[in-house]
């Protein structure tokens, strides 16, 4: 146990103890270790890696301007981001208190070190005191505790008042520390820092971020036009340590990837935010261009919501699940570059992920439990999707529609523009809706299903899921993690909440001359490690 | 009727055919408020913040009077504020309006002067080999719909060949290069149509009484085209390029969504996907205003092609 030290020099917490105990007895990878050891504060040294820095084997190079093919909106509150896009704008100015890299191993970051009470109630985060606002205000305590009381106040819009509801008080307990008490205990507090709608603003934030764009990041935003582009330059009087490139510039090129791929192709941009697999033989076939690849836990949840006709009979909920072919969609609609999804929504790349088998297709059982439902003779219902990632969202939905038509359910598809999705993703009855990545099944879960959760689509309320998750949140030992998770996954899968068909593969691309560009599961682009050779 | 009558009759029936279609654009969009104070606000603003709103901005009167304000103030310049864009409507509008100028005033000369070229030329010496080519060439050209052939021409000159860039963006500035390949696109289906119509037209002009005279007068072929047929077999042509300014608007939008060119093509595709009203109401108007004065322009050039034409003549 001596190679292993807390970041705050305190004692190691006694779940660190049995986990080391359990990963030398083989009982637990590697990984999952390091991620469980990182939760708890413990200076891994082994996780080593610092964050988002290059892997490439040459010296990094300073100097010069990248440009960032993405599009470019709206940024104002950072506690009220929903798109990754967006996020990633603010990223390059407003940091978190922890860093999730691409391995889902969590590091310190505004937050230099963190200790958990036994519970796993009461956390201790200790600020690096060298952290600066571009402001010349120091960063402290006050920053912190203003900011987690914005996300879980109860006039809250933002996704973090769900995510973050178990926090019953955060408060100052030194010069450059405060505590987090929560009222159930939550292992991975570290890692959900670090969520898209987490970046940590100025005490004396007023709403509009561009309007008066503070920030400890190492760039400062030089512009930002919505639909056309925006432009940062590196601060050279940042608190740690500088980035290398001088200036990043995020290009609008609107939604046909076709064109951002000819942009990358004739040297217009030289990194891509993402391209699906109807680029993939375009990409393949361009000599000059890096092609970027990866899997994460982002899917199609084709959700019903519980509490709607027809699906509050759970018989017809179950009949649609019998009646999708999840294999036949990825093959199609992803021409198999992904994994199976199993109607549960947890991931095999996800730490807690505990394999709980798919239940098989079976068309004269869905067709048997339409009939006892009522529906003899069939049943019409419409899908609404937006292809808010691309057409093959609609691909999926149209190789559903014929599985479906196999069981007598005559599904009615309504595509409409992305834009005018997302103001109605939780509201329509039968929807298809893109979840982002997320490094643990527990934080997608705890937003999409938990019982009045604020991103809760389906409506699905069921105190038992609720119980299992909880106490699957409050595990930091892999092993003991999945077993909880193995009945949190069955929960929801036999309530059939949910057509999950499968996990895609992630595309991007970049110029041959881009290093250290790190394709992050969630999309989290970090650019201070990033520099042009 | 004096060209000042004319000038007047044809403004004050495009002032009306504006009003018309303002009521109709402001009818469609803002009869419901709630929905315009939830498309102004957002999806997560409360019942409060849009009923404050709504009173604030006087969306609570009756909607003659909202129209006839909303009208005003569009007259005045105050197109208000964009949604989406966060920044006023009348600032977005006027430098996206003058980006796709460029592109259509480019396609446009690509349009007169290779559609006109090659339908003179081909009219010249009917069933030649070079009548025979260009007709082919137009009907192929024709045949492509602009999305089609800017994926082709993108495929060989930006993927292929590797000669020219594959987004319009213009974000540091005006490139012609960037230009190239959206006003090819947008040239090449007009040219060929243009071309037809013009062949057609030298045509029928070639094989009149008056050209007929010229040439047993020993009139030269180039005299007798450049003197004699070019200008009443332009009459027809012209009509076909009148038409295209409409339609180079409307074209741009798919041209300039699939060049991420920052036109007002783009700023409309925009506008309507986010539901951006008043960019939206903003946009209707224009494009409505460009209509009514293209029609006013193609009439006075009709006039001045063939002074037998009178100004304002019912057909």
């Amino acid at each position: 146990m001596d190679e292993f030290k807390t970041l705050s020099g305190k004692p190691l917490h006694p779940e660190a103890r049995k986990m080391q105990a359990r990963f030398n007895a083989g009982q637990i990878d590697r990984r999952g270790f390091l991620r469980g050891m990182a939760w708890l504060g413990v200076a891994a040294g082994a996780a080593g890696a610092a964050p988002g820095m290059l892997r490439a084997e040459e010296a990094p190079k300073a100097g010069g301007t990248l440009r960032f093919a993405c599009q470019i909106q709206e940024i104002t509150d950072p506690m009220m981001a929903t798109w990754i896009e967006s996020s990633n704008l603010l990223r390059n100015c407003l940091e978190f208190l922890t860093f999730v890299d691409a391995d889902n191993i969590t590091h310190p970051y505004l937050a230099k070190s963190w200790t958990a009470s036994d519970d796993l109630t009461v956390w201790d985060f200790e600020l690096d005191e060298r952290a600066k606002w571009s402001n010349g205000d120091a960063f402290g305590p006050e920053d912190v505790i203003f900011n987690i009381e914005r996300w879980i106040a109860p006039d809250s819009q933002s996704s973090n008042k769900s995510a973050f509801e178990a926090i019953t008080k955060v408060e100052k307990t030194g010069d450059n520390s405060v505590r987090i008490t929560l009222s159930r205990p939550i292992a991975s507090l570290p890692e959900q820092l670090y969520s898209h709608t987490c970046a940590i603003a100025h005490r004396g934030f007023q709403g509009n971020w561009p309007a008066d764009p503070v920030g400890t990041g190492p760039f400062s935003l030089v512009s930002h036009e919505v639909g056309r582009q925006a432009i940062f330059k590196k601060r050279e009087d940042y608190w740690g340590t500088p980035a290398y490139l001088d200036a990043l510039h995020y290009i609008d090129l609107g939604a046909d990837i076709t064109t951002h791929l000819a942009a990358l192709s004739s040297g217009q941009v030289d990194v891509l935010y993402r391209a699906t697999i109807a680029e993939f033989d375009l990409m393949k076939s361009l000599p000059n261009i890096q092609i970027l690849t990866g899997k994460a836990a982002h899917t199609l949840a084709i959700r019903m919501q519980v509490d709607q006709k027809p699906f509050d009979d759970i018989r017809v909920r179950k009949a649609v699940q019998l009646a999708a072919d999840n294999g036949q969609m990825l093959a199609i609609a992803y021409r198999g570059e992904g994994d199976l999804g199993a109607n549960y929504h947890v991931s095999p790349v996800q730490a807690d992920y505990a394999p709980v088998d798919a239940i098989a297709r079976d068309v004269a059982a869905a067709k048997a439990l339409l009939a006892e439902a009522g529906y003899p003779d069939g049943l019409d219902i419409e899908l609404t999707l937006g292809n808010t990632q691309g057409k093959w969202e609609q691909d999926t939905a149209q190789v559903l529609q014929q599985n479906l038509a196999e069981a007598g359910i005559r599904l009615k598809l309504n595509v409409l523009p992305a834009s005018q999705y997302w103001p109605i993703w939780d509201k329509v009855p039968f929807g298809v809706t893109y979840w982002a990545h997320r490094p643990l099944g527990t934080m997608t879960l705890d937003l999409a299903y938990r019982s009045g959760g604020a991103w809760n689509e389906s409506h699905y309320a069921n105190p038992a899921f609720d119980e299992a998750l909880n106490k699957a949140m409050a595990l930091v030992d892999p092993a003991a993690r999945r077993e909880a998770m193995a009945a949190v996954e069955t929960i929801l899968r036999d309530d059939a909440v949910l057509v999950q068909p499968y996990w895609p593969n992630r595309f991007s691309a970049a110029a041959q001359n881009v290093r250290g560009f790190v394709l992050h599961p969630s999309d989290f682009f970090r650019m201070d490690g990033v520099w042009l050779a | 009727m004096s060209l000042g009558r004319f000038l007047i009759r044809k403004i004050a029936v495009a002032v009306a055919t504006m009003v018309a279609v303002s009521f109709l654009i402001f009818l469609a969009l803002e009869v419901n408020i709630e929905e315009v104070a939830v498309k102004v606000l957002g999806q997560y603003s409360t019942p409060e913040q849009r009923a404050a709103w709504l009173l604030q901005n006087g969306y609570n009167d009756p909607f003659l009077i909202r129209y006839f304000r909303w009208l005003g103030n569009f007259v005045i310049g105050d197109w208000g504020q964009s949604t989406y864009f966060r920044a006023p409507v009348m600032d977005m509008v006027l430098p996206r309006l003058g980006a796709s100028a460029i592109l259509a005033g480019g396609a446009l000369l690509v349009i007169i002067i290779f559609g006109l070229g090659l339908g003179v030329l081909a009219g010249m010496r009917p069933g030649s080999v070079l009548d025979r080519m260009i007709s082919v060439f137009s009907v192929v050209t024709t045949s492509i719909p602009d999305f089609a052939s800017a994926v082709f021409l993108s495929g060989i000159f930006v993927f292929w060949l590797g000669l020219l860039p594959g987004a319009s963006t213009m974000i540091s500035g005006f490139s012609l290069r960037e230009l190239i390949l959206p006003v090819a696109v947008l040239g090449l289906y007009s040219m060929g149509y243009l071309a037809r119509v013009t062949r057609a037209s030298m045509v029928d002009v070639m094989g009149t009484h008056y050209i007929r005279t010229a040439r047993l007068k020993g009139a030269s072929l180039s005299r007798i085209v450049l003197r004699h047929a070019l200008r009443n077999a332009l009459i027809t042509p012209v009509t076909v390029i009148m038409l295209q300014l409409p339609w180079l608007l409307s074209g741009v939008i798919v041209v300039e969504v699939f060049y991420a060119y920052k036109g007002f093509g783009t700023l409309l595709y925009d506008a309507a996907l986010n539901q951006d009203i008043y960019l939206i109401e903003a946009c209707a108007m224009i494009s409505v205003l460009v209509v009514v004065l293209s029609q006013i322009l193609s009439d006075l050039i009709y006039g001045w092609l063939n002074p037998r034409i009178e100004l304002g003549a019912k057909a």
